[in-house]
């Protein structure tokens, strides 16, 4: 197969794609725009990143000194002191802080401060619970050791040595499906990928519609050039066009956001598998419609379904499990399954084998039916 | 004794080629051939299989039955090769709108093979083989249909075919750039190109082209050069009435006068008759459109041409 034609359908094809500026916002500017608002939102900055958290107390009580101590030592929290519950409270509707704790002196009933629509406030929450359940451990057990006859300073030590011991008692994650799942940048990062790609693929499939219009396709199977070439010119060309937004996305989500993809020979294969996929849904799309209008009319609004329900817009557990069970009818359900998986530390191609097997039938059976179909519109007209 | 024509292969030779979709047969035992440095129109009206035949004829349709032989090799059996002599221009404008006329033709110059180190050189040839060069890199979005139409058949020369093939080339120009394009094309004849031509319009197959082939409902109808295909008419003339009033009744009317072979409405108040006998029968033609309460307000009487032998033919007008 010469490859000075497929070079040449390719390279004719991205300089239109180039001279396309408003198809180069949505490809360029629109997904980052996204990543930004829907990741502040879903947790404000990648799943590593410090959430802050403000806390009213007098340093005098015990107990607020006990559960400060708790705040201080998590890592994931950066704690800071506020005067007033309002100015918590104030911190917390301008986004500033991700959750405040108020204690009262002498009251045991701690208040929370948080957005119950914002995922870093339930994060927030969850490292609060954490620590203010761990001081309240240590109460009740010291309470529970006086009860029954020990000294304070017993009671104390008996505590100490508790907490020794059950620093030694760790709990290992099992792999489980909600465990240590990225937030904020990290989620928005890769469900925005694979939706601005597939939606993005399916609104260049315009220029397929036109090259079929416009008879160029048509006058390029006239040439002295295989079919074949042809077609696998035209799939190439969008292919590369979705593999280039996938990486963009992944680099500048990288460097900007501080968003760890995680194994890159798995994150390649997981991307590539959904850019055919994407490509063989732009091809079809070219292929059934008839003018270049209806391209963007019909693909991107589907390629949006398509997102929800593989959780590209949001969570897939805020969803609910009918919506859930459709969407792995199709492949953001499977490819966002496989990208969140190998973000997960020490996580490799291995991990993810049966999305890997899911999107590569997907790619085939999609790709297949695209070119079978296109090559029959575009000589249908002759 | 064999002479050099003997010797020559033809440009082109299709014989008994069959297209069907289903139960319908839009190409029924099409056969012609072009000789190198001949110019052969195919005149047909909407619809009867000249673009599905064109289709066959550059490899883009396979035929239900039949051949195409192209400076003497088979379509069907080596089409690149086949179609590496054909230099084709389609009815369509099919260049990129966003890409400058440059960069349509490297694009199309990379299909059919030509040697970058080549390829500027013969860019810059087939621009001012059209008159482009000094807009050869506005995008072609911009330009007037004219010169789109320009660029569209720069393209098929790019490669120096040696059977060009012309599918209505001139749609949608205005009359000065189609002037120039007619001149371009009888310029490429002039210098040896040959050349299959269909058009619309009769004055330009009569002009461009020296042999004839009409075309109706699939059928190749007649095959000739102008003076065999107007011979066929005998002392048949054309002659062209405009009326005031129902054209249709007037028609009707026509066609019960002795002499009077076709009467075909061609406008809303225009009728074109073939005659035996033209200006003798005038008297007679019309006393039958004053029976029909119609006025004639002009009358042209033509003498025998390509336009009346194609009506004779198949009954209808070119833009029927």
């Amino acid at each position: 197969m010469r490859p000075r034609p497929l070079t040449a359908l390719v390279v004719a094809n991205l300089r239109r794609q180039l001279r396309d500026r408003v198809g180069m916002f949505f490809m360029v500017v629109m997904p980052f725009v996204t990543i930004v608002f829907v990741g502040l939102a879903l947790g404000g900055s990648s799943a590593d990143a410090q959430l802050p958290v403000a806390v009213v107390a007098d340093s005098s009580d015990p107990v607020a000194a006990a559960v400060l101590a708790e705040l201080g030592s998590d890592q994931a929290l950066v704690v800071q002191r506020a005067e007033t519950e309002e100015e918590v409270r104030e911190g917390v509707r301008q986004g500033t802080l991700a959750a405040g704790l108020v204690m009262h002196p002498g009251d045991y009933e701690f208040e929370l401060v948080m957005s119950q629509t914002s995922g870093s406030g339930m994060a927030a929450r969850s490292e609060i619970d954490v620590a203010v359940g761990k001081v309240a451990a240590v109460l009740e057990a010291t309470r529970a050791a006086v009860t029954a006859g020990a000294t304070p300073e017993q009671a104390a030590e008996y505590v100490r040595a508790a907490q020794r011991e059950s620093a030694e008692v760790s709990v290992r994650s099992s792999g489980g499906e909600d465990d240590g799942a990225p937030t904020g940048f990290a989620y928005t990062a890769p469900a925005n990928l694979l939706l601005f790609t597939f939606v993005n693929s399916m609104a260049v499939a315009a220029a397929l519609v036109e090259s079929r219009r416009i008879g160029m396709v048509r006058r390029s199977l006239a040439t002295p050039v295989r079919h074949g070439q042809i077609l696998l010119g035209e799939a190439l060309s969008r292919f590369l066009v979705a593999a280039a937004q996938s990486l963009l996305i992944i680099f500048v989500s990288m460097f900007l956001f501080d968003v760890d993809w995680g194994d890159p020979v798995g994150v390649s294969v997981v991307v590539a598998l959904f850019c055919l996929i994407a490509t063989g849904a732009a091809m079809l799309v070219g292929a059934l419609v008839n003018s270049p209008q209806q391209a963007p009319a019909i693909g991107p609004p589907v390629g949006i379904v398509l997102g929800m329900l593989g959780g590209c817009l949001w969570p897939r557990e805020v969803a609910g499990e009918p919506l859930t069970t459709i969407g792995y009818l199709f492949p953001h359900s499977w490819a966002m399954d496989a990208l969140l998986a190998l973000a997960r530390p020490g996580a490799n191609l291995g991990a993810v084998l049966p999305e890997i097997a899911v999107l590569a039938g997907m790619a085939v059976v999609v790709l297949g039916i695209a070119l079978t179909v296109f090559r029959r519109r575009a000589l249908a007209n002759v | 004794m064999r002479t050099r024509e003997d010797d020559m292969t033809p440009a082109l030779v299709c014989e008994g080629l069959v297209k069907r979709y289903g139960d319908k047969t839009v190409v029924d035992q099409v056969g012609f051939h072009i000789d190198e440095g001949e110019a052969y129109g195919l005149l047909g009206p909407n619809g009867a299989g000249k673009t599905t035949t064109i289709s066959m004829l550059v490899g883009l349709l396979r035929a239900d039955a039949g051949s195409v032989r192209v400076g003497g090799i088979d379509v069907a059996e080596d089409p690149v090769a086949a179609k590496r002599l054909i230099g084709f221009v389609p009815q369509e404008i099919a260049l990129y709108p966003e890409l400058t006329a440059r960069e349509n033709l490297r694009y199309f110059g990379r299909l059919y093979g030509i040697p970058r180190r080549e390829l500027s050189g013969r860019i810059g040839e087939v621009l001012a083989t059209v008159g482009l060069s000094d807009r050869g890199d506005d995008k072609v979005a911009n330009y007037s249909g004219g010169m789109k139409r320009r660029t569209n058949i720069a393209v098929a020369l790019l490669h120096r075919p040696t059977l060009l093939i012309l599918d209505e080339p001139t749609v949608g120009v205005d009359p000065q750039s189609r002037v120039a394009i007619l001149d371009q094309v009888e310029q490429l004849v002039a210098e040896g190109m040959s050349l299959l031509y269909t058009s619309h319009y009769m004055e330009e197959v009569e002009r461009v082209c020296t042999r004839v082939g009409i075309i109706d409902r699939g059928r190749v109808v007649a095959d000739g050069t102008k003076r065999e295909l107007v011979a066929e008419l005998g002392g048949t003339d054309r002659v062209e009435l405009v009326l005031d009033g129902d054209v249709s009744a007037a028609a009707e009317k026509l066609r019960t006068v002795d002499g009077v072979s076709e009467a075909v409405v061609t406008g809303t108040s225009s009728i074109r008759l073939l005659v035996t006998g033209g200006r003798h029968l005038l008297p007679a033609l019309l006393a039958a459109v004053a029976d029909t309460a119609a006025a004639v307000t002009g009358v042209e009487v033509v003498e025998p041409d390509l336009e009346a032998a194609f009506l004779h033919l198949t009954g209808s007008t070119l833009r029927d």
